[in-house]
This record gives structure tokens, C-alpha cells and sequence, in this order.
């Protein structure tokens, strides 16, 4: 059940619509799937959680959608009373059919990230790329619900944070620590969440979905966490030690700090992503760590958050992309440290006039949790 | 995204078993001309491979390339450093990086030119455009095929390994059942003692659906936000264990569990264990019964290619597809009783022709 406010559905069916209007468009159809929801999201207020979705946007009238299960198309019906929902075995044929009876109206299809073949090599395949173009300049800047919804997603990951400190104690598995934070998030009316993590010391590259490895004093658990609200993602990453942090955690996570604290002054309209990722990489360079901001150690500095967990843009020093006001990401310099293992830190951020605000509010610290 | 416990239990599922499943599609392939075969993953679309390979996406996209002999080769969308992580849960012969997985099938392609040359693609008609275009662009291009019907002749009955796997499955599920405590009054309280439950209990991943009263609507919903709990609400809860899904729903009353439910939940072990492979419909024995209610719809699934769960039957569709005696499956069925509607779900081990279905719970 959708607790999304009617005027955020509206709003940006009001975006697309206008969008679609200079554009020329008058029916946009929009893949999706569990795995990319999130133009779905934007364009229909629908996340999958099983098979392919297609909407059918027309500016004037409510969509139509077509899924691939029964009971998919029965919920989206009680969701959206005022949807046109079916479904079908073969949806992609369903949807390939329906685009065929619309006829010589000007369609356009999108995204690229979730068009199947089928649909792709048919008439409407040189509209892809323009289509996604106008959903994610669309998606890139967020209208104040959307804004107030990754608010309040990264609010919920500073709670989250604080149950993930509480459940890690040494001689618990990986994965009770996000048994805990899932109940936690479901608790608070949260269904989706994207987490994964990493323990132990310098043997450790980078983190990974929860295994049975159970916490050890003295190990460095890292996690990032990703909450949803409303179809927002927001995002923090911390890091913290079982028993006293050692010397050389301490002045690892001090150089981490630094590039935090760097990457967001960095963050601003006007700013080029590269220059996120160049303010974070010059303090690891400064500090003979240059080596690992490589994509040997890690993979990048930050990305766009909102509908998708790992949006535009890619925080990294090739990354030319502009930044606005109301855009939404995290910024993170998180990477291998060779004293003591992979190492994240990272704060939610909102681009505004003059700089950013910072959303993610848990305290920038080596947290260090007792053994007993 | 996937965020329960992903590992590989070497005692669980030996290497052999999937050693064997590959096997078992390279003979096809070799029976049907093909040189090699791609099959996509993502956390959406994970089955396929992780049947051949336990290999399971948490975020992001592989595409597996199946020779006609030989150990399986993946083509990774994910950084470097995880590598590692991605030995470690999956049996592989390779990992290769392949931050573009279309540009770089088309160059393993060049590089590895299949003999013979047909390239088979798992539901090729659903390969997203952006790993199909450069293959299809490429010089192999002119030689895919769609290769959907070839891998579910070989994916079910289901082995011994799977049903053990949706047996734990199904048993993490139960478990998380009994723990919904009797009081509960939100819909956020109940769903989060199941997420608990299951993902304590080594659930890979869990979705919970809920008809939060029954008395409004029996429709299951995926739940933003929170609902208040009616006095009879319905849980579909969808598990999987290492890459094995089941689907099993319940009712919860709160009060004294009507005597309605109790002849509903005998009524559908019943059309369960009269499915068998001759018969995938539950229309005559359900309009058939003495019992009271009447079907409002039902469903039955299995696993036959990259989605967890996909319909072979329902009410609304005339003809199923055939399913062999021994597959996993999983019915869930709505009857509506003369008190309010009734929900029930559970995987079963389909009966061979002339013999019962088996629920595994």
C-alpha cells in the first residue's frame, strides 16, 4: 500500500506531462523491473517486485500498465484504482501489441536501462535514447516532495545506523546484524532497503551482502545502509570497531574524515562531480594513500541518490556532470586502507545555492563499541 | 536489492550437483547445434544462473557464457574487489570484469568463437537492450537464438538438493509465522517480527505481502507506510534459501480461528494432492468438493528459467503449460467461504501422472 502523498504522484505526472509536451510526446511507454523500478516509479508510482511492468503514459489520461502476474496487476489495482492495470504470461508480447494499436500517435520508449531486446529492435528503438534523456534530466533535480521524502529516508538511516551499532557485538554473524536492521526498517514502515558490509581487518576489500562470518573484537565492520521512503533512497556509511580502536585505525579513519569533510565543501552548484571526487582523492594523495583511489581499491566517491540507489552522477575525477540545486547524493571516500583493511564514510547530501546541506546527521566518528 | 544471507554450503549443494546441472544443459546444447549459451542475472532475474552456479546477484548484472564443455565463465558487472566475494558463494571457472556486459559478451565471443556457431540466449526477448545491442551488433549477431525452451526442458523435476533447499525454505517461513505475535495490532509490527524471523534464520531474501483485513479486501499488498491490522488479515510470505524460492500464505485471526478456515485449509491440501502432471487445474475437483466456498482464484508456479517464481497455471488462463511429475511448485489459493475470503499457499513436489502431489510443509 502506497502511502505516497497524492500531491507527489501528481506532481510528477505534471513534469512528465509537460516534459512530454515539448517534447512532442504524446504516449511514453516505461520499462521496468524489481532490479530498475525506478523510472517506473517516477513515471507511474508503481514499484515491481516480481517480472516486467510497462506503463503507457499519455499526458491527458491515467496510465495503463501491463505486468507479468496476477497478483502484481491485483495490488497496483487496489493501490491505483484510477490505473487501466492487466496482466499476461508474455508481457513484452502484451506490451509489443499494445504499442502496435496506438498507431500512428508520436510513442517514445525508455529507459535504457530497461527496455528488453524485443521491444528495442521494433519501430520505437531510435526513441530509447532520447526518451531516458528526458526522464533523467527529469529525475536529476528533485521537486520539494521529493526532497522532503529523502529527508526523511535519510533520517531513517541515521536510526538505522544507530540499531546496526546496537546488533554489532562480537560472536554475531554478519547477517543477524541486518535481521536486525530490516526489522528495524519494517518497523518504521520501510520495505526496501539496500545494505551491505564487511568485518575483520586488513584482509578486508570491500563489503559484500551478509555472510555467517561472526564479528571478532577488535575488527573493523563497515557498512553502508540504504533506506527507502516513498521510492527515495538516502544513504550513510560508517564505520566502527569492536573494543578500543587501535592507533592505525584512528589515523585511518582521520584521513577518511578529511576527505568526507572535503568532498562535501566541494559539493555545490556549479561544481563538476569530478571536483567531488578530486577534493576527496587529493587528501588520500596528500597522505601517500594516492594508490587507493584507484579503481584497484575502490570503485567510486559518491553517486546520485533518489529513486535508484546508485544514480547519476558517478562521483569520480572523469565525471563532467554539472551539479543544480536539488540534486541528492552521497558523498563517500570509501576505500582500502593498507593498515587496516576497507574503510567507508559518508554522508547524504542536497545541493543548494551557495553549497550543500547535509542530511545525514549521525556524528563523523570512528564509533568503538565494548566487548562486554 | 538482496540482502539477507548469501553463502555457499558446500554440504547443502556439492559441487557435483551443480557440476551436473551444467552438464545437463551442455548436452542439450550440444543436441541442439548450439556453441554456447548467455544467460543474464540480476537480483530481479537470478534463477537461471544461480541453479547452475549458486551465483547470486546482490545489486547489479552478470551474464553467465555456457560452452558445450567445460566449466561455466562469468561475465561481471561489478567491480574487481568483489571477485573474490563472487568465488566465494558460486562454483565458476572464471570471473571476468565487465563493467559494459554487452561490449564485453561480443569481445569473449571473438575471443572464444563458439563451434558451432548458433549462440543461444536464455529469454532472449527479455535481455535488457543495453546488454543485447552489442552483441546483436556484433558479427555474431545474426546467429542468436532464443534459447527459453531448451533450459526449461532441463530445470525441472527438481533434484534432491532443491527440495531440500525449499524444504529449509519453506520451514524458515513457518517459523517466522509463529513468531507473529498474537496481539499485533499495525501491519509495520507484524512484518517486522517476520523479517526477523526469516532473515535470523538464514532467509536470502524474504517479501512479505499483506491483505492487512480481510474484511475490507483480500487483496496481498507490498506495504509502504503502515496499515492497522483487521481482526482477520492474510501474510503471503516469499523466501528464498540459497537461491531456492517458495511462496507460502496464511490467515491470522485474532479471535478464535473460525471453523470456515479450518474446511478451507483441508480443501486446499486436497486440490493440492490431486495436481499432478496430467492435471494442473483446480477448477473441477474445487467446484467439485462438498466443502463450502467457492474459488476466487488460484495460481501455480515454479521456477523454469531466471525469474525466482513464474505461472504455469490459473484460474484465468485456459490452457497451462505443462510441468513434469517431481517439480517444485507452488499453489496459492483464494476461496471465498460464506464468512469473508480465505487465503492459502504452500510449495508442493507436483505428482507424477495418476500419483498425489507432496506439500513439502
Amino acid at each position: 500500500m502506497s502511502e505516497i502523498p497524492g500531491n507527489a504522484r501528481t506532481e510528477r505526472r505534471a513534469r512528465l506531462a509537460r516534459a512530454m509536451a515539448d517534447e512532442g510526446i504524446d504516449v511514453l511507454v516505461v520499462a521496468g523491473n524489481p532490479w530498475r523500478s525506478d523510472y517506473l516509479r517516477f513515471a507511474a508510482d508503481f514499484t515491481p517486485v516480481e517480472g516486467q511492468a510497462f506503463a503507457f503514459i499519455e499526458r491527458e489520461r491515467p496510465a495503463r500498465i501491463i505486468v507479468e502476474h496476477p497478483a502484481e496487476a491485483a495490488r497496483l489495482r487496489s493501490e491505483q484504482a484510477e490505473l487501466a492495470v492487466s496482466w499476461s504470461l508474455s508481457p513484452i508480447e502484451e506490451t509489443e501489441a499494445a504499442i502496435r494499436e496506438l498507431g500512428a500517435r508520436r510513442i517514445a520508449l525508455g529507459p535504457l536501462a530497461a527496455v528488453p531486446y524485443r521491444l528495442a529492435m521494433g519501430p520505437l528503438g531510435a526513441s530509447i535514447a532520447p526518451a531516458t534523456a528526458l526522464l533523467d534530466r527529469l529525475m536529476l533535480r528533485k521537486s520539494p516532495s521529493e526532497i522532503e521524502a529523502f529527508r526523511r529516508a535519510a533520517a531513517l538511516a541515521d536510526e538505522g545506523y544507530a540499531v546496526f551499532r546496537e546488533a554489532a557485538r562480537a560472536g554475531r554473524p554478519e547477517y543477524a546484524l541486518v535481521a536486525e536492521v530490516e526489522a528495524f526498517f519494517r518497523s518504521r514502515g520501510c520495505p526496501e532497503n539496500f545494505q551491505i558490509l564487511g568485518s575483520g581487518g586488513r584482509e578486508v576489500r570491500g563489503m559484500h551482502p551478509p555472510m555467517e562470518r561472526r564479528l571478532a573484537p577488535g575488527d573493523l565492520v563497515t557498512t553502508e545502509l540504504t533506506p527507502c521512503v516513498e521510492g527515495y533512497y538516502a544513504q550513510i556509511c560508517r564505520t566502527l570497531v569492536l573494543g578500543e580502536a587501535s592507533e592505525a585505525q584512528g589515523r585511518a579513519f582521520a584521513v577518511y574524515n578529511e576527505a568526507l569533510e572535503a568532498g562535501i565543501a566541494a559539493v555545490r552548484p556549479g561544481a563538476r562531480a569530478r571536483d567531488v571526487a578530486r577534493a576527496q582523492n587529493e587528501v588520500f594523495r596528500r597522505h601517500g594513500l594516492g594508490d587507493y583511489v584507484t579503481s584497484e581499491y575502490t570503485r567510486v566517491r559518491g553517486h546520485g541518490l533518489g529513486l535508484y540507489v546508485d544514480g547519476r552522477p558517478a562521483v569520480l575525477e572523469d565525471v563532467d556532470l554539472s551539479l543544480e540545486p536539488d540534486m541528492t547524493l552521497i558523498v563517500h571516500p570509501n576505500t582500502y586502507h593498507p593498515e587496516v583493511g576497507y574503510f567507508v564514510h559518508g554522508d547524504s547530501v542536497r545541493v543548494i545555492p551557495g553549497g550543500c546541506e547535509v542530511l545525514t546527521r549521525t556524528p563523523r566518528r570512528l564509533f568503538s563499541v565494548p566487548l562486554a | 536489492m538482496r540482502r539477507g544471507l548469501i553463502s555457499w554450503s558446500r554440504d547443502e549443494v556439492p559441487a557435483s550437483v551443480l557440476e551436473g546441472r551444467v552438464a545437463s544443459l551442455q548436452r542439450q546444447m550440444r543436441d541442439s547445434g548450439l556453441g554456447v549459451v548467455l544467460i543474464y542475472t540480476s537480483f530481479a532475474r537470478p534463477s537461471a544462473v544461480a541453479w547452475l552456479t549458486h551465483f547470486v546477484p546482490y545489486w547489479n548484472e552478470a551474464l553467465l557464457v555456457v560452452f558445450p564443455t567445460g566449466a561455466p565463465v562469468l561475465l561481471a558487472a561489478f567491480s574487481k574487489r568483489v571477485h573474490d566475494w563472487i568465488r566465494s558463494v558460486s562454483h565458476l571457472g572464471e570471473v571476468r570484469s565487465a563493467p559494459d556486459l554487452g561490449r564485453a559478451a561480443a569481445a569473449f565471443l571473438k575471443e572464444r568463437p563458439p563451434a558451432p556457431s548458433r549462440i543461444g540466449v536464455l529469454e532472449l526477448d527479455a535481455l535488457p537492450w543495453l546488454v543485447a545491442e552489442p552483441i546483436m551488433k556484433s558479427e555474431y549477431g545474426g546467429a542468436v537464438v532464443d534459447a527459453t525452451a531448451l533450459f526449461a526442458s532441463i530445470r525441472q523435476p527438481a533434484d534432491e538438493v532443491e527440495i531440500r533447499l525449499a524444504r529449509r525454505a519453506a520451514t524458515i517461513a513457518v517459523q517466522a509465522f509463529k513468531a507473529i505475535p498474537t496481539g499485533a495490532k499495525r501491519a509495520s509490527e507484524l512484518l517486522s517480527v517476520l523479517e526477523r524471523s526469516a532473515r535470523l534464520d538464514g532467509a536470502e531474501e524474504v517479501l512479505p505481502r499483506l491483505a492487512p483485513d480481510l474484511d475490507a479486501d483480500a487483496t496481498l499488498r507490498r506495504l509502504e507506510g503502515d496499515a492497522i491490522l483487521g481482526e482477520r488479515y492474510a501474510v503471503e510470505l516469499s523466501v528464498a534459501y540459497k537461491a531456492t524460492w517458495i511462496r507460502i500464505t496464511r490467515c491470522v485471526s485474532t479471535q478464535a480461528v473460525p471453523s470456515s478456515w479450518r474446511g478451507a485449509a483441508d480443501r486446499f491440501v486436497e486440490a493440492a494432492e490431486r495436481l499432478n502432471e496430467a492435471n494442473l487445474s483446480l477448477e473441477p475437483q474445487v467446484t467439485g468438493s462438498v466443502r463450502p466456498g467457492k474459488t476466487a482464484a488460484w495460481t501455480i508456479e515454479t521456477c523454469r528459467g531466471s525469474p525466482p517464481l513464474s505461472i504455469v497455471a490459473t484460474g484465468e488462463t485456459p490452457s497451462p503449460s505443462a510441468l513434469p511429475g517431481g517439480s517444485l511448485a507452488c499453489l496459492s489459493l483464494q476461496l471465498d467461504l460464506d464468512d469473508g475470503p480465505w487465503l492459502g499457499g504452500a510449495p508442493l513436489i507436483l505428482g507424477s501422472r495418476g500419483q498425489p502431489s507432496r506439500l513439502l510443509i
